[in-house]
């Protein structure tokens, strides 16, 4: 029963892990505070659309979907980079990393 | 290629305005204010106008001589309703031109000359020169002009530099009043002459003297002769304004205002022979009436003048009342048919007169300008070349035998008898009496003034101090300038002038003495010019409104009165056949063409047949004129003084010269302020009233527009403002500037967009 169902892991399965991922990081980048822990969020998000690009090529037989999330990986390292770089600039101009505090754009 | 002649006179013409450019701007800068500027180019002038004249009356003596050249000036094109338009300029020298310019450059010459002596420590000195050189300029395009247009510019060039030089002394009343009397005068001339112009143009299209006389010739004249006599008078008027014919004659007289120089100029050479000049050169086209019209105009002209001139006191108006009666004479002379006659007396007249103005100037600088003759006298001996060239051109003047004048005005005179003669009526003879009543009174105020001038004792020690206050006309006698100028010398011994003033004098008495134009001391008609200048024939033909045909059928007029004339020649004049024949091959040799138009064929016949009759007239007259100056003058056998009161309404009427100026004062004057004040009242109650209504309506609606702009379109534009603002404060609240919010926008539209696409799938 348990190795039918093992044996019987399939799209779905992956799928929803990667939703289930991409909603845990959507939850992060949407409620915390942290700027740090947002952009670990969007890590997430990038993670669960990784699962899916594997997903797809897998059940699809094609390499694309193997190379994107490749792609996406480097894309994600850059973005880290970036991101941190304007996190810590962030933090020099208003001593704080809290987004909420950050809205001077406002009107 | 132009012709040779043609360039020359482009020099003459542009050397006295190079001379009027340079001076204009460069007397200051230039020593001795720039007068060897002004004299060097008028003898550069004049040199170059001797060698034309010599080149076309010595050399041709061809009295068809001509040559002509033109270009296209203005080329309109095709201008809607009058068609095609060109202007074109153009210069013609014929005979008449040749002795013109050669006229005009000497005694500008001899004018340029004199005034480094007359004028010499004057504030405005090489200005003087400037304008000198402009009017000699305007009056080269006249004679050189060969259409109605460039003469109507040039025209008016003469009345601006008239005007310039005029009033000279423009800081005097006297002199600025005059130069603006001479010119709005003028311009009263001058527009009946544009009118003419306007006449001829709108019938031919064109302004050419030559194509319009074709054209007229041709028969292409499509309106009424009247209309043609119409353009002839209109024509005419400008002459009258320019040469100062009777009703426009009042400006010549107040025209001494200008130093004697100018006078001298105007008065010989320029600006009144243009009139003249003008005349002659329209002559062929002039209709019997309109001819007729000019004939009285200068008769009456010439012997009002006379009168004029015998009563004035001042040495210059006397001159300048004999110029307005002598060109009395020119214009009668024209109007008569006499033309090359009157042409001669312009040439003949300009020399003597210039040598006149320029002996007065002589006298006036000599005598610390004192004008007034009584004041004069005795002067024979003091000043003895000024008195003998004075006495010569008087002479001339007289009309004496031997003289110039003599025989220009005994031509003049024979025709105006010839005319008369063949007109028939006997209010036409009124022409010939005038004008034979104008040579005695002639006569007898140049006796009068060579008397009191130079005979007899010094009277200046009789000058009363207040001489001026009871002088009744301020003539300038006081020049303020040159009292300041000359004021140390009053009493200094009176002498004769210095050699550049008495070289002018010299040379023009020279030309007054008749070798000099006619071998034969009794007939012009043997002469060059007569041979040269002879009258041409007309291009009117006479037709339906002649006089002599009155009660005829228009349309056989013409015919029946050609016909009834060849019979008058053949029945009437056949005892004279003889002699007729005689006079014709006389004719032949040196009275020129034969006529086809009958009218001035037997006006040239008769005009010869009178030649004699003229000759004893005058001589008569010149006798009876010289003998009255002696009676009253010399030997005081009648005391002019008391005569004078005995006559004295006659006395101040011609004291006061007419009354004219004050007549012009009552009518015109005072009938222009009266208009002007009309109309003025006119334009601040009515005009005004009109404008003042329109502009409150428009104010009214402009309030109300006003209130429109304010509530309507204002209020649509706050509006569109004031919706654009609540809606903007609506949305900005969306736009916290936090991250999040953003991202749950973004989340809540995704998921949005989802909901429907999948709700639509399962639909």
């Amino acid at each position: 029963m348990l190795t039918e169902q093992l044996l019987s892991i399939g799209v779905n399965h992956f799928l929803t892990i990667s939703v289930i991922l991409f909603g845990l990081g959507m939850f992060a980048v949407m409620t915390r505070k942290n700027a740090i822990v947002i952009l670990m969020g969007v890590e997430l998000i990038l993670n669960a659309a990784n699962i899916n690009f594997l997903t797809f090529s897998k059940y699809n037989g094609g390499m694309e979907g193997v190379m994107f999330s490749l792609f996406v990986i480097v894309l994600a390292a850059a973005e880290a980079a970036v991101a941190l770089a304007i996190v810590i600039n962030i933090f020099k101009t208003f001593k704080t990393v809290d987004v909420s505090s950050v809205d001077t754009m406002k009107e | 290629m132009m012709h040779s002649l043609i360039q020359l006179s482009i020099a003459v013409l542009l050397l006295p305005l190079l001379s009027f450019v340079v001076l204009i701007f460069f007397n200051r800068r230039l020593p001795r204010g720039g007068d060897f500027v002004g004299v060097g180019l008028l003898g550069t002038t004049l040199a170059i106008a001797l060698y034309i004249f010599w080149t076309v009356i010595v050399q041709h003596y061809d009295p068809a001589f001509r040559v002509a050249w033109d270009f296209t000036w203005l080329d309109f094109g095709d201008v809607p309703g009058v068609g095609p338009l060109q202007i074109k300029m153009g210069i013609v020298v014929d005979n008449l031109t040749a002795i013109m310019l050669a006229m005009v450059s000497l005694i500008s010459f001899l004018v340029h000359l004199y005034s480094t002596g007359y004028m010499h420590g004057e504030p405005l000195y090489g200005r003087f020169f400037a304008y000198l050189g402009i009017f000699t300029f305007s009056m080269f395009g006249i004679v050189l002009s060969d259409n109605l247009f460039s003469i109507y510019m040039f025209w008016e060039l003469v009345g601006l530099s008239s005007y310039l030089l005029i009033g000279f002394y423009f800081h005097k009343d006297s002199a600025a009043d005059a130069q603006k009397k001479a010119f709005l005068t003028n311009r009263i001339g001058d527009i009946g002459m544009w009118l003419g112009i306007l006449i001829l143009y709108s019938q031919f299209h064109t302004f050419g003297y030559q194509e319009i006389f074709e054209h007229i010739k041709n028969g292409d004249f499509h309106m009424s002769q009247t209309w043609l006599t119409a353009a002839g008078v209109l024509l005419f008027m400008g002459c009258v304004g320019k040469s100062a014919q009777f009703p426009l004659h009042v400006w010549l007289p107040d025209a001494m205002e200008g130093p004697t120089p100018v006078s001298a100029l105007i008065h010989a050479a320029t600006m009144v022979a243009a009139g003249v000049y003008f005349v002659a050169r329209i002559f062929v086209m002039l209709t019997p009436d309109a001819l007729h019209v000019i004939a009285f105009i200068g008769a009456f002209t010439a012997f009002m003048a006379a009168t004029i001139a015998i009563t004035q006191h001042d040495i210059k108006r006397v001159l300048a009342y004999s110029t307005v009666s002598q060109l009395g004479y020119m214009v009668l002379g024209l109007g008569v048919g006499a033309y090359s006659a009157a042409l001669f007396h312009l040439l003949t007249h300009a020399f003597f007169k210039a040598c006149l103005f320029l002996g007065s100037g002589a006298i006036i600088h000599a005598m610390h300008h004192e004008q007034d003759m009584r004041w004069m006298g005795g002067l024979y001996k003091k000043m003895p070349w000024t008195f003998a060239t004075f006495m010569i051109a008087t002479l001339a003047l007289a009309g004496l035998p031997l003289t110039s004048g003599f025989l220009s005005k005994d031509a003049i005179l024979a025709g105006a008898l010839g005319f008369a003669s063949v007109e028939g009526g006997g209010v036409f003879y009124l022409i010939p009496v005038l004008g034979f009543g104008a040579a005695v009174l002639t006569a007898f105020y140049m006796g009068r003034q060579i008397w009191l001038v130079f005979f007899g004792e010094s009277r200046t020690h009789l000058k009363p101090n207040a001489a001026h206050s009871l002088d009744d006309h301020s003539d300038g006698d006081v020049d303020h300038i040159h009292d300041a100028h000359h004021g140390g010398h009053d009493h200094h011994p009176v002498h004769e002038v210095a050699w550049n003033m008495r070289l002018p004098l010299v040379v023009l008495a020279t030309l007054s003495v008749f070798i000099v134009f006619s071998p034969d001391p009794l007939d012009g008609g043997k002469g060059w010019f007569m041979h040269l200048v002879q009258t041409p024939a007309t291009v009117v033909s006479v037709t339906g409104t002649s006089h002599e045909s009155a009660g005829l059928g228009a349309p056989e007029a013409g015919k029946l009165l050609a016909t009834a004339h060849t019979d008058t020649e053949h029945v009437e004049a056949a005892p004279a056949q003889g002699h007729g024949a005689e006079a014709a091959h006389e004719a032949g040799e040196h009275h020129g063409p034969v006529f086809t138009d009958p009218r001035q064929a037997e006006i040239a016949h008769m005009t010869h047949e009178n030649h004699y009759t003229a000759i004893k007239l005058s001589s008569i007259m010149i006798v009876i004129g010289i003998g009255m100056a002696l009676i009253f003058y010399v030997f005081r056998i009648i005391d002019p003084d008391k005569t004078a009161q005995t006559i004295r309404p006659l006395y101040l009427y011609s004291f006061n010269k007419w009354y004219w100026d004050e007549i012009y004062d009552a009518t015109v004057i005072k009938g222009s302020m009266l208009i002007s004040k009309i109309l003025a009242w006119f334009d601040a109650n009515i005009v005004d009233g009109i404008v003042n209504g329109v502009a409150t309506v428009f104010r009214k609606f402009a309030f109300f527009n006003g209130g429109v702009d304010k509530y309507v379109v204002d209020g649509l534009v706050n509006f569109t403002a004031f919706t654009v603002q609540t809606t903007g404060a609506v949305f900005r609240k969306i736009q916290t500037g936090k991250v999040q919010t953003y991202l749950l926008m973004v989340a809540v539209a995704v998921l949005g967009w989802f909901a429907f696409y999948f709700a639509h799938l399962v639909k």
